[in-house]
């Protein structure tokens, strides 16, 4: 099963168990919806799914509107970049909406469109930016272990989030961790190896680079723990650190475009603690050169970090 | 028919504890910044009357008339408004965003457009859940420039949703008229395009506004669609500014802040003529009448909050 058919299965498992509830945005019962990404969402009794106008302010306001009405609900949009016109609703609505105590969930579904050639407007990968203005807490989801766990949840539990997903990993076969998979602080954060030379710490969507790193390093004879930051702003890095300082070595990965990315704050906390003695940081760059219509690329030398956890 | 007094007494008592808080904001007792409605109040009255309990409110920054409508207490306003625990909402709102979810109003915003969206959406949970009413939501003459005001009559109509959409049309954004700041727009014909009813109502009757409000909630609830309703209105408290270029006064509409030149009375009327909906309420039940309403109402709200 590719990523993107597992993530529909867990939006239609979870939008049927929560009645009612209204799916809706642009397309998402129809031709392709999104990808296959909303195909057959609230498809049942007392349930709505919407194909809606192309009206974003709006929409993301209807979704606070349905959760004062005390209606749960999700809204689906094909690109991050759709989301900018809904601002003043993720801040201001929001503002006075996290005040009264909702019982109802909303949840802003947005593609990261993270895999390239969309153009200098659609390639938006700035997830902690839009989580950053109100302090809006913002889930990322890239295997199937993070996506089990958090998207019934989240579906269920009242309160607003945004929940990211990547479009480079859409046709790729999900990735699976079966057993080895723990969850942090309830999703914040999942460790899915343990090892005991370095701590590779993966934020936004960069967890297929920190598998694809700890299996190099593992092949140097270098075992690593394996962490993806799922929560855009965690309640704590401890998890991460604790791993950190028994390893003696923290490698931080991120593969957003943001100035505002998790990752520094993450580093910097673990230069704070100063019990972890290596930190090394690998961040997707982002110049002019960047905006040009090409794959995405975000790599990580094996022999790179080596050198400094050596 | 003997007119009801209870709708005039309501036009007097929102009148006089704006008049009240105006006196407080001018001795400068409020930190956070409020928009009085002075000359709103026949609107407000008849929204508030009309309001079914299962009906809810939306509110723009502009919404002391609807809150005080909607709150016997004048009290717990001016305590909001001081940011005091006693405050309507516990001093968490202040002003421009005042609710009152108890009482229908579960919503304001300060921001021009943004109120609407969020009326769609309560609109569409009340047909979702099949729950009875409609939703009733206040926006400006300058909020409707917005594209927000745009999108979401759309998804009102889209979505055949039970909403009363209520322009108050004053005429003016912070400093400039309409005619300074954009071209006419066509409410009517704007309303068309979707198919929505249109309702213009002038004058400031409060007894015919509630009537014809009536027709247009009813209107609203039978579908499909929403009910535009543009009320034509001005913000009284203008004043004129004495500079070196304007040495006899330069006009300043009244926008937010205290109105200086309005003074707490015993006879709160602030403009003889059509605008000012006391002057109207003199023509429908004399002046007396209205005058000595006023003159118990002052006693009792000045009691209230000291």
């Amino acid at each position: 099963m590719n990523y993107v058919q597992h993530l529909n299965a867990c939006f239609r498992s979870a939008a049927a168990a929560r009645k009612p509830f209204v799916a809706y945005g642009q397309n998402i019962a129809a031709g392709s919806c999104v990808s296959g990404l909303t195909r057959g969402v609230a498809a049942g009794l007392d349930q709505v799914a919407l194909n809606t106008p192309n009206a974003e302010n709006t929409l993301v306001g209807v979704g606070f509107g349905l959760m004062l009405g005390g209606v749960s609900s999700a809204y689906f949009l094909k690109q991050q970049d759709f989301l900018l016109l809904g601002l003043d609703q993720i801040v201001n609505t929001y503002n006075y909406v996290r005040q009264s105590r909702p019982t109802a969930s909303y949840s802003i579904v947005t593609v990261v469109v993270d895999s390239g050639y969309e153009g200098i407007q659609s390639s938006l990968n700035n997830f902690h930016d839009f989580c950053s203005f109100a302090r809006v807490q913002g889930y990322c989801l890239t295997n199937r272990q993070d996506s089990e766990l958090l998207i019934p949840r989240l579906f269920k539990e009242p309160g607003f989030r945004i929940i990211g997903v990547s479009q480079r990993l859409f046709r790729t076969e999900v990735l699976d961790f079966e057993a080895g998979a723990e969850a942090c602080l309830g999703g914040e954060f999942f460790r899915y190896r343990a090892g005991d030379r370095a701590t590779v710490a993966c934020c936004n969507f960069s967890l297929p680079q920190g598998l694809a790193l700890c299996r190099g390093l593992e092949a140097e004879g270098l075992s690593a723990s394996l962490f993806s930051v799922n929560a855009v702003l965690p309640s704590t890095w401890d998890p991460v650190l604790d791993d950190a300082r028994r390893t003696g070595g923290l490698v931080v990965l991120d593969d957003s475009k943001s100035a505002n990315r998790s990752g520094h704050r993450l580093a910097l906390a673990a230069h704070q603690s100063g019990a972890v003695k290596k930190v090394l940081v690998r961040e997707r760059s982002f110049t002019d050169q960047d905006l040009r219509p090409a794959p995405e690329v975000f790599e990580v030398e094996v022999g790179d970090v080596l050198r400094v956890l050596s | 028919m003997a007119l009801d007094l209870g709708l005039a007494r309501e036009v007097l008592r929102l009148r006089l504890g704006m008049m009240i808080i105006n006196e407080m904001y001018k001795a400068k007792a409020f930190k956070v910044p409020i928009h009085l409605a002075m000359g709103h109040e026949a609107l407000a009255v008849a929204v508030s009357a009309l309001m079914d309990p299962d009906d809810v409110l939306v509110c723009s920054h502009r919404n002391i008339h609807y809150n005080l409508a909607r709150n016997p207490s004048l009290k717990s306003e001016i305590d909001e408004f001081l940011l005091k625990d006693q405050g309507l909402a516990q001093g968490r709102l202040g002003s421009m965003n005042l609710a009152n979810p108890a009482r229908g109003l579960v919503y304001s915003s300060s921001i021009l457009g943004n109120n609407l969206c969020v009326a769609a959406g309560l609109a569409l949970a009340k047909k979702v859940k099949a729950e009875p009413g409609a939703v009733l939501v206040v926006t400006g003459d300058g909020a409707m420039e917005e594209g927000a005001f745009y999108e979401s009559l759309e998804f009102m109509a889209s979505y055949d949703l039970p909403c009363l959409v209520l322009v108050e049309n004053n005429g003016w954004s912070l400093a400039t008229r309409i005619h300074e700041r954009r071209c006419h727009i066509h409410l009517d014909l704007f309303a068309r395009a979707f198919d929505a009813p249109y309702l213009l109502l002038e004058g400031n009757d409060p007894y015919a506004y509630l009537a014809e409000l009536r027709s247009a909630r009813d209107l609203a609830l039978a579908g499909p669609g929403p009910v535009l309703v543009e009320a034509r209105m001005l913000t009284l408290g203008d004043w004129r500014l004495k500079t070196e270029d304007f040495p006899e006064g330069k006009f300043i509409n009244y926008h937010a802040g205290p109105a200086p030149t309005v003074e707490l009375s015993d006879w709160p009327l602030i403009r003889a003529d059509e605008s000012d909906p006391l002057h109207v309420l003199c023509g429908l039940l004399g002046e007396q009448m209205v005058r000595d309403m006023a003159l118990a109402l002052r006693r009792d709200l000045e009691g209230e909050a000291a």
